[in-house]
């Protein structure tokens, strides 16, 4: 899949979607609208892709019981209300839509989490992306420092040439929702590899320490669960620039995850993995053995956390031997860990040692 | 009048003291079983006594009862307040009013057995003693008897060292109400004593409460210390059916009473004495009783001596008997019981709590130890009460609420006993009171209710009386399962007709809208859909004709023509009347109306119409609909064809008591009602009968 970019195009498929219901109407069947199982059941890896992506299992979302009829109606009106979009020139928030449903009577949506769902659907069903649909996410993009330099198109139509160490703040540059490339393109970068932080307190520690400078890498701000502008960005720099991907994040069972939506895919959005995910991305920390090596503070993994690492284990994306060795050593030891929890030896420990000695493993230092 | 046995126990006592007691002295020493052992007891006990009486006078005169209570505080610093009820009862004789306000009553009909209030507590001279050693002043008293030109009014007080009566002020004078017409008859009594009002679960507005819900032909107006008025209209226009003393058994008698009997007895052979004084002795039982308790049926009573009373006291136990056998005898009647009755405790409980359901239970009188009794209980259901505290209880014992000792008393065990969670309430490990939006009401109509204490709040423990109650808890238990099962199946049915009435015809419009198509036929989708056949019930009170209009519907949403037999549950043993059934149909059983539903072909829907009248509003809110048919009814429930027997035969059952009763009333004592076995009761009941 990949932007259709074409009006016309999601106009035709999303009809599509409108005349299964009206067809089935037609025959005296109740009205149905099909989609792919969206579960960690129905995700398989696709070797040309090198990312994960839905299987073959299909639902059926009929109108036999309430909840899913009144979904079919919300549907139709979604698609009404991008076919209006679309016409007029105009595009909207994710919640825009929720509150403009206010007015769509019985169709209305019950939260704002219904209406980020169905907006999913539609693509899944489509093959269409919400920038198709001129539906904007609500959620914020990533910080990024280091010698990288991007065009971006300003609001005011004029390209505008910023390069992410020299012409920013120690906040860095901020990702727009849109990365495609009518909206940045990439220019121009000295560096050797990216790396992907997950929290804002670890980033700042690495740009007061001067880190990107003295490794010569970029630095991202995932803010936990990256956003797709996020990690379609990474995507975008490993392929046309051949940069490597290091992901840093916290010890748990969550950001085994983030790694693997990084990496793999993730499962709500695996109608667009191949365009989202860098299977080349590395996990870098803090693994499982980095707990008993470095001596790291640590926390007792709580019910959830157990649970979430049973999950990971029957996960087809942490199937290989690697990933189930760390789960299993996590489930043994019991802990998990922060980055930040590396301070125990210092401000200076994670740039000084941790990382330049994790990187050497990888040959990256 | 109030406190008949209670102090007779109480004369015994000082009798036998041979000393002369002072009041005062005798008050401080009983006050925690007269009722005045709390500054907040006290007034609760004092609106007792007084409303008793009221309500006992009126049901004995046959007069509907008016009851007002007023209370005021007088001194708020020395905790004196003023108490005034006055009713429309027939009135007290100016004669009379001195023996009933100031005198202990002795047992004037000691040998009467019967169901009545005044079992408890001391009655009316209690609160004019307790007035008096409080603030130290007598109680006005104001009567009127009909046809008499004016009221007596007077102040009866106590001299404490004579315990007698203290009359002064006596005049005549004339008794206009508030709005200047004259009373006709009625007693008001005021009286000052030192006593606290609280409010809550143990206060003067629950007692007032809870005995206009058993009481529900009494209008009771209440105005409390802070001049708010609150009212408990009357329900009905029926006054409790007058109830007929009735001897001793002798299973339930015990020694002094029996030795006092004798004593008394001018009866010059024990056979007739043992025949005449006690109810369920034959003749032959009579001989029988004296060959086991090895005495002549000639002996006189009156000259038996201690062990012969106590010999005859083992025969009647069964310790003595005859050819190893003990003696047989029949029951007691059972007609002395005068309970509430279903539809009025219906009536008593949708008045003080507002609620979407109701179920109450009147259980066939039984026999325990000689005592005839009958439970009767309530469960009232709905959003308008505390989803997340104990369930109110409202125990009563002859219509008199119980308010203290709950956790000790027999009906509240009763109920712990059962598993209330598979009924749709919660409760801790199945144990104890449970948890939920509802109240459950218990009344103990007995002629001998057995009390824990001297308290007289608690009932003690009895097999009997504790499965009896049990029974008819598990009742009400299977009725609300049914009430909560029914209401969430008719959520799912709303859910799927705004489904094929809203939501469908709006996919079918927009889809088109959005293809530019024309709007696709919806008949074939919505039968795909419902693939079932539905049953819409709806019972409203129709304010103009003052009937409750009932329409049933059945659609047939399925692809194939149906037949059924419609049934429904109606009051017919309260006196309804089916008016407006066009449809006609028959009769199946007492309570249980069928129509026949001929071909309903795919898509169509029958209607059935018909109102109740004889009713009044809230007597009849929710219908049950049975089917008989193949295909399942969703809102129905299948009709259980043995259920349809079992109130068949009930009801034969009910008309032969009915027919054989009133022969008994013809012939002696000797009264014997079948189908009444003791400890044992047979009923059976729409929700399924006994366990």
């Amino acid at each position: 899949m990949a932007r259709v970019n074409d009006p016309e195009l999601t106009k035709a498929r999303l009809h599509m979607v409108v005349e299964e219901m009206y067809d089935r109407i037609v025959k005296g069947e109740p009205p149905t609208m099909t989609l792919p199982v969206r579960t960690k059941n129905n995700i398989g890896f696709d070797r040309k892709l090198g990312v994960y992506k839905y299987g073959k299992k299909r639902s059926t979302r009929d109108a036999t019981s309430l909840g899913s009829a009144k979904n079919l109606l919300r549907a139709l009106h979604v698609v009404e209300f991008i076919e209006e979009m679309i016409e007029a020139g105009k595009s909207s928030t994710l919640r825009e839509m929720y509150y403009i449903s206010e007015a769509w009577g019985l169709g209305k949506f019950g939260s704002q989490n219904e209406s980020n769902n169905l907006a999913e659907d539609l693509e899944v069903v489509t093959s269409c992306l919400r920038e198709d649909f001129k539906l904007r996410p609500e959620e914020d993009g990533a910080r990024m420092i280091g010698n990288v330099t991007i065009n971006e198109l300003n609001r005011r139509g004029q390209w505008m040439t910023i390069n992410a160490r020299d012409d920013v703040g120690d906040s860095g540059y901020g990702l727009p929702y849109n990365v495609e490339i009518e909206k940045i393109q990439l220019k121009e970068h000295d560096v050797k590899f990216l790396m992907a932080i997950e929290t804002g307190g670890m980033f700042d520690r690495l740009v007061e320490n001067g880190f990107d400078e003295e490794f010569n890498c970029g630095l991202i701000h995932l803010k936990g669960q990256p956003a797709r502008s996020t990690r379609r960005i990474m995507k975008r720099m490993n392929e046309e620039w051949d940069l490597p991907v290091i992901v840093f994040l916290d010890g748990d069972p969550w950001s085994f995850r983030i790694f693997a939506s990084i990496a793999y895919g993730a499962i709500k959005t695996a109608h667009i993995s191949e365009y989202l995910a860098t299977p080349s991305a590395t996990y870098l920390g803090i693994t499982a053995d980095d707990i008993l090596a470095y001596d790291l503070p640590s926390d007792d993994l709580s019910k959830k956390d157990i649970e979430a690492l049973n999950a990971e284990l029957s996960d087809p994306r942490f199937a290989d031997s690697w990933w189930q060795d760390q789960i299993n050593m996590m489930l043994e030891i019991g802990k998990k860990a922060e980055q930040q929890s590396l301070a125990k030896y210092g401000l200076d420990f994670v740039t000084d040692t941790y990382l330049p000695e994790k990187l050497e493993e990888l040959g990256l230092a | 009048m109030g406190g008949v046995i209670l102090m007779a126990g109480i004369a015994n006592k000082m009798a036998s003291n041979q000393k002369q007691i002072a009041i005062s002295e005798f008050f401080e020493k009983n006050k925690h079983f007269l009722g005045f052992d709390s500054l907040p007891r006290s007034i609760i006990t004092a609106v007792k006594e007084a409303v008793d009486n009221s309500l006992d006078a009126c049901e004995e005169a046959r007069i509907l009862p008016d009851i007002i209570v007023k209370i005021s505080k007088v001194d708020t610093k020395k905790d004196i307040i003023e108490l005034q009820t006055e009713d429309n009862g027939p009135g007290i004789p100016q004669k009379s009013i001195e023996k009933v306000f100031g005198q202990l009553l002795f047992g004037s009909r000691f040998h009467a057995i019967r169901q009545s209030r005044g079992q408890q507590g001391i009655g009316i001279t209690g609160v004019v003693m307790y007035s008096q050693l409080t603030t130290g002043k007598p109680t006005h008293v104001l009567s009127k008897i009909a046809g008499e030109p004016a009221a007596v009014s007077v102040n009866i007080g106590l001299d404490t060292r004579k315990n007698k009566a203290v009359k002064s002020d006596q005049t005549r004078v004339i008794w206009e109400r508030e709005d200047l017409t004259l009373k006709e008859h009625g007693v008001r009594v005021t009286t000052r004593m030192k006593a606290k009002y609280q409010r809550g679960r143990q206060s003067v507005y629950q007692y007032l409460r809870m005995t206009s819900i058993v009481n529900p032909h009494a209008d009771i107006t209440f105005v409390d210390p802070d001049g708010e008025k609150h009212h408990w209209p009357r329900v009905t226009e029926r006054l409790p059916s007058k109830v007929d003393a009735i001897k001793p058994h002798p299973h339930g008698i015990e020694l002094g009473q029996l030795q006092r009997m004798c004593r008394e007895s001018s009866d010059s052979r024990l056979s007739v004495f043992l025949r005449q004084n006690f109810s369920g002795v034959s003749m032959r039982a009579a001989k029988e009783l004296c060959e086991a308790a090895e005495l002549a049926v000639s002996t006189k009573p009156k000259s038996m001596k201690p062990d012969d009373v106590r010999a005859l006291l083992e025969a009647f136990q069964g310790e003595r008997t005859v050819g190893g056998k003990p003696i047989k005898l029949l029951s007691p009647p059972t007609n002395c019981l005068s309970p509430i009755e279903e539809m009025l405790i219906k009536k008593g409980l949708s008045k003080t709590i507002d609620s979407k359901f109701i179920a109450t239970m009147t259980r066939a009188p039984s026999v325990s130890h000689g005592n005839p009794f009958q439970v009767e209980v309530g469960l009232i259901f709905g959003e308008g009460m505390a989803a997340d505290k104990h369930v109110e209880v409202l125990r009563f014992a002859n219509r008199v609420p119980l308010m203290y000792q709950q956790g000790g008393c027999l009906l509240t065990k009763a109920i712990e006993s059962v598993d209330w969670r598979q009924y749709g309430l919660e409760q801790a490990g199945g144990r104890g009171v449970p948890k939920g939006p509802a109240a459950i009401l218990v009344h103990l109509a007995s002629t001998n209710v057995q009390f824990t204490s001297e308290a007289k709040e608690a009932l003690s423990d009895n097999e009997f009386v504790f499965e009896e109650t049990r029974k008819a808890m598990l009742e009400m238990g299977r009725g609300l399962r049914k009430h909560l099962e029914k209401k969430k199946k008719m959520a799912k049915t709303r859910e799927k007709f705004e489904l094929i009435n809203d939501i469908l015809p709006a996919i079918a419009e927009k889809s088109a809208a959005i293809l530019e198509r024309p709007v696709p036929d919806l008949a074939g989708s919505i039968t795909k859909i419902m693939s079932a056949v539905i049953c819409n019930e709806s019972t409203i009170w129709n304010k103009e004709t003052k009937q409750s209009d009932v329409s049933i519907t059945l659609f047939n949403y399925t692809s194939r023509a149906r037949s059924y037999s419609l049934l429904v549950n109606w009051p017919e043993k309260s006196g309804a009347e089916m008016v407006a059934n066009e449809r006609g149909g028959r009769k199946e059983a007492m309570g249980i109306w069928g129509w026949k539903i001929e071909t309903l072909e795919p898509g169509e829907k029958a209607v059935v119409e018909y109102s109740l009248s004889g009713l009044e509003k809230g007597d009849w809110t929710e219908t049950e609909v049975f089917f008989r048919g193949s295909q399942d009814v969703i809102g129905a429930t299948k009709l259980d064809e043995k259920m349809l027997v079992e109130i068949r035969r009930q009801e034969e059952i009910l008309t032969q008591v009915e027919s054989s009763t009133e022969e008994v009333d013809d012939a002696s004592e000797e009264s014997y009602t079948p189908g009444v076995v003791e400890g044992d009761s047979n009923q059976t009941t729409l929700f399924g009968g006994d366990v």
